[in-house]
């Protein structure tokens, strides 16, 4: 497998704002591969998606596709000669023209009537043909805008936010037919994202962005498990971010920004309860039980002791009150 | 234009860009057009430089009458057109009473009538003074008597002419105060402030800017105005221009004075910028919500259809009377086959017009949208200064021109149609530029990347997606055009084929031969050509909030 996307140093700062939007970013992404973009909002993960389309022209910096150089300090190639497509976070389909006629819009998409009729049938959108955008679910547009994208047959798919605009019980299923999508496409996909649970679904790599500047790289178990940073730790959903020495020495572990030594993160659920007397090889915190929340299948308690404030996820077979000493380990 | 204000390094920048990545057939002809639009106006600008023989002359004798009568009359017009226009916008948007739904339409059917129009339905109003000015001099004394007839033609004038500018005002102003009225008015109503202090604390600041947009287009149409003033005897700039042109026959001094007109007019407008920067502050964001008016008591009531039918009154009910009175008396003298000539005239010159400008509007919209092009966009900005310039010095600017390619390469321009309907898209771009803009940007932005990213032309985005999306804003552009063509009279005065009458120059030519009963029946075919637009585009603002 080869790099199919290089992307070099790119920095962007608009017109109107000081600070820049994006800040020196460098990444690779693989063929074949499913590449997320995560951060905040305003981390300038939009732009940085919106410049590999060639929407945007970045300040400085060079990408190359498929080994051709599309931006550079003396070349850019329009976003209609690149071959990558974006799919936008509101799907941008065509309100004066059927769902037909939306996914024939491209250029070459109606040389392949086959594939295509196979991409619509295996998106469940053969029977819409003749429907018009606003005539069909918000799950449906999203189908259409993507069969629309891969219709061109790009070397590389962007997605804006692919599942922002879904209802949240909805959004569970989109994201497992989405994969199967991109999967069955063998579309190399590169998608930003700010909700990280998308990225761990879905995504062989993950860039994380944080005012512009990348702040880690790797795999979604490697951002989730071994966060670089406080930033990145917090990203990827609740933790306990403690100092290194009230937790076992094999965790992973990084230096506190704000210069308080190195520092652990420990999510809810890896916390179990032991018996202080038994268990002595790895640290133990003990402390006081504050607040417990249920949470249907299991029971979040917050846990105060002299160093220490963590929440841990516990079984609902865990019996303790408000105000008990309880002692627990990871 | 932003671009052109950020700084050097930006602006160098974005210029760098601009040749090295966005420099293509389109950007390229766009620049061109628009340039070629906006240079008859720079040629005109370009004369200050010029000194012209007889300058020292006209400055020492009639400049400063000039300056003081042009300053006077806009600053009554203004000020009576925004006390008129505001008053009725609010009653009609925030009050309940009889007929408000009738006025609410009707306010802006002034809007109709031109301006020199009016003044020839009004052309006795002066005379009507006479009795005063009797009563002044028996009682106070004959020097005051002549001071007060030198001055009372000022407030007349700017009475006539606003009382047909208002609507300009009164639209914007509507706009703005249903805009806010759900949200702002509603939410001051909670918080225990009463109908005066909530139009005078909250609806009048928020709604400046719209008051300031509408005041500079009543500033505009009353600078460029010939046969009102004319009538009356003011003298205004464009007064100044005609007669120094053609009865001085100084065309070097008349187009100086056309350039230190525009030189104001441009001052005018950046003014204009400046108490409009925050003019995003009056767009609610959320939906416009129905909210519930003042229901005004009887007296209330009474004052309220009084204050709104004064304006409508004067600025359309009377004139069209006092004309169609005047019409019933003469028109078997006026309607012979020549009449026909004439309105067939005005209304293809008018439609070929429309459809010439809007497809050139559409054009110069599409391609600085779509390439996202700043130097487009700059030329765009200057291609539409010609709206805010008076239609003389926009006939002296291409005349200007016309003369050079004449010199140049032989090639003779002046007193054909072509040159004329070229006038009217440097005078008119603006108009069917904006809405078509507006509605590109409201509609297409997003969707042209859409089509970018998925490969397809420049070509297939405009002709599949751009076209089709914004048909409604390119009607009413060419509406509005149609509407603006049909009123004109000193662009069509002066450029004119000879022996090419349309209906205004018919109005004007009679008036000037003192037959102005006759002139009524060319006046209310206009009037009845222009005011079905005028409503359809009405409706049109309505359905939209």
């Amino acid at each position: 497998m080869s790099e199919l996307l290089v992307v070099r140093e790119i920095s962007k700062t608009f017109d109107t704002g000081g600070c820049p939007a994006v800040d020196q970013v460098s990444f690779d992404c693989r063929k074949g591969e499913v590449l997320a973009i995560v951060g905040g909002s305003g981390s300038g993960k939009t732009t940085l998606l919106r410049i590999i389309a060639g929407l945007e022209i970045p300040d400085s910096g060079e990408i190359m596709l498929d080994g051709e150089r599309i931006n550079g300090q003396t070349n850019f190639l329009p976003p209609e000669k690149r071959d990558c497509t974006l799919v936008f976070q509101d799907f941008a389909l065509f309100p004066n023209l059927t769902v037909w006629r939306n996914v024939t819009f491209g250029k070459g998409a109606s040389e392949d009537p086959e594939g295509l009729e196979k991409l619509m049938a295996m998106a469940e959108i053969s029977d819409l043909r003749d429907r018009y955008p606003d005539e069909i679910s918000g799950g449906q547009q999203q189908r259409v805008a993507l069969v629309r994208a891969l219709a061109t047959k790009p070397l590389l798919l962007l997605l804006d936010e692919p599942l922002s605009q879904l209802d949240p019980e909805l959004r569970e299923n989109v994201r497992r037919e989405l994969l199967a999508l991109l999967s069955e496409s063998g579309v190399t996909t590169l998608f930003v994202s700010h909700d990280t649970e998308d990225a761990l679904a879905m995504a062989d790599k993950v860039v994380v962005l944080r005012d512009g500047k990348t702040e880690q790289m790797g795999t979604p178990t490697e951002a989730y498990r071994k966060p670089a940073n406080s930033y990145v730790a917090k990203l990827f959903g609740k933790t306990n971010l403690l100092p290194a020495d009230l937790v076992a020495t094999g965790r992973h572990r990084f230096e506190d920004p704000e210069g308080g030594g190195e520092l652990v993160s420990v999510r809810p659920g890896d916390w179990r309860v032991v018996d202080p007397a038994h268990d002595s090889d790895t640290p133990v915190l003990t402390g006081r039980v504050k607040s417990i929340h249920d949470r249907g299948g299991h029971r979040e308690i917050l846990l105060v002791g002299e160093r220490f404030e963590v929440v841990a996820r516990l079984p609902l077979g865990v019996e303790s009150e408000v105000g008990d000493e309880l002692s627990i380990t990871c | 234009m932003i671009s052109l204000l950020s700084s050097p390094k930006t602006l160098f920048r974005n210029l760098g860009r601009e040749f090295r990545f966005k420099l293509n057939v389109w950007t390229l002809s766009a620049l061109v057009l628009g340039l070629l639009v906006f240079i008859p106006m720079a040629e005109v600008l370009w004369q200050l430089t010029d000194p012209a023989e007889n300058w020292e002359h006209l400055k020492e004798t009639v400049l400063g009458r000039y300056l003081k009568d042009s300053l006077i009359l806009v600053a009554g017009t203004v000020f009576l057109s925004v006390a008129a226009g505001v008053s009725c916008a609010w009653l009609v948007t925030c009050c309940e009473f009889p007929g408000r739904k009738l006025f609410e339409w009707a306010l802006v059917l002034p809007l109709a009538v031109p301006t020199f129009i009016a003044a020839y339905a009004y052309f006795d109003l002066l005379d009507m003074l006479t009795p005063l000015l009797i009563w002044v001099r028996i009682n106070v004394g004959p020097d005051e008597m002549i001071f007060l007839s030198d001055f009372l033609v000022y407030p007349v004038t700017a009475l006539v002419m606003a009382s047909v500018l208002y609507p300009y005002v009164y639209l914007l102003a509507r706009a703005s105060f249903s805009r806010q009225g759900g949200q702002m008015i509603e939410a001051a109503q909670t918080l225990g402030y009463n109908p005066k202090s909530i139009f005078f604390r909250v609806a009048l600041p928020l709604a400046r800017p719209s008051i300031v947009a509408g005041a500079s287009l009543v500033i505009m149409e009353t600078l460029n105005d010939y046969g009102a003033v004319k009538h009356f005897g003011l003298s205004t700039f464009t007064i100044g221009i005609f007669r120094t042109w053609f009865a001085l026959n100084d065309m070097a001094g008349a187009l100086r004075l056309a350039a230190m007109l525009m030189l104001f007019i441009l001052f005018l407008l950046f003014l204009e910028r400046i108490l409009r920067s925050g003019a995003k502050f009056d767009e609610v964001k959320n939906a416009i919500r129905p909210f519930r008016r003042y229901r005004l008591s009887v007296g209330g009531s009474i004052l309220a259809i009084l204050c709104c039918l004064l304006p409508l009154a004067f600025g359309f009910i009377v004139p069209l009377s006092r004309l169609c009175l005047w019409a019933g008396a003469t028109y078997e003298k006026i309607l012979d086959s020549t009449f026909v000539n004439l309105v067939t005239n005005s209304l293809s010159l008018a439609a070929c017009s429309s459809v010439l400008i809007v497809a050139f509007a559409t054009f110069l919209a599409f391609v600085g949208r779509y390439y996202r092009s700043a130097g487009v966009h700059a030329s765009n900005r200057l291609a539409i200064l010609g709206y805010s310039v008076p239609g003389a010095v926009v006939a002296m600017g291409i005349l200007l021109v016309a003369g050079q390619l004449n010199v140049t390469f032989d090639v003779l321009l002046t007193g054909s149609i072509l040159t004329l309907i070229l006038a009217y898209l440097i005078r008119f771009l603006a108009v069917a530029w904006q809405p078509i803009d507006s509605g590109m940007e409201k509609n297409c932005d997003r969707l042209n990347e859409a089509s970018k990213s998925l490969k397809s032309s420049a070509i297939s985005s405009l002709v599949k997606i751009n076209l089709p999306l914004i048909r409604s804003s390119m009607w009413a552009a060419a509406l509005l055009v149609f509407v603006d063509t049909m009123k004109e009279l000193p662009l069509t005065l002066i450029l004119r084929p000879t022996n090419f009458e349309t209906l205004s120059t018919r109005t004007f030519d009679l008036t000037s031969q003192a037959q102005i009963p006759e002139s009524s029946v060319p006046a209310i075919c206009i009037i009845l050509v222009v005011v079905f637009p005028v409503i359809w585009l009405n409706r049109k603002m309505e359905a939209r909030r």
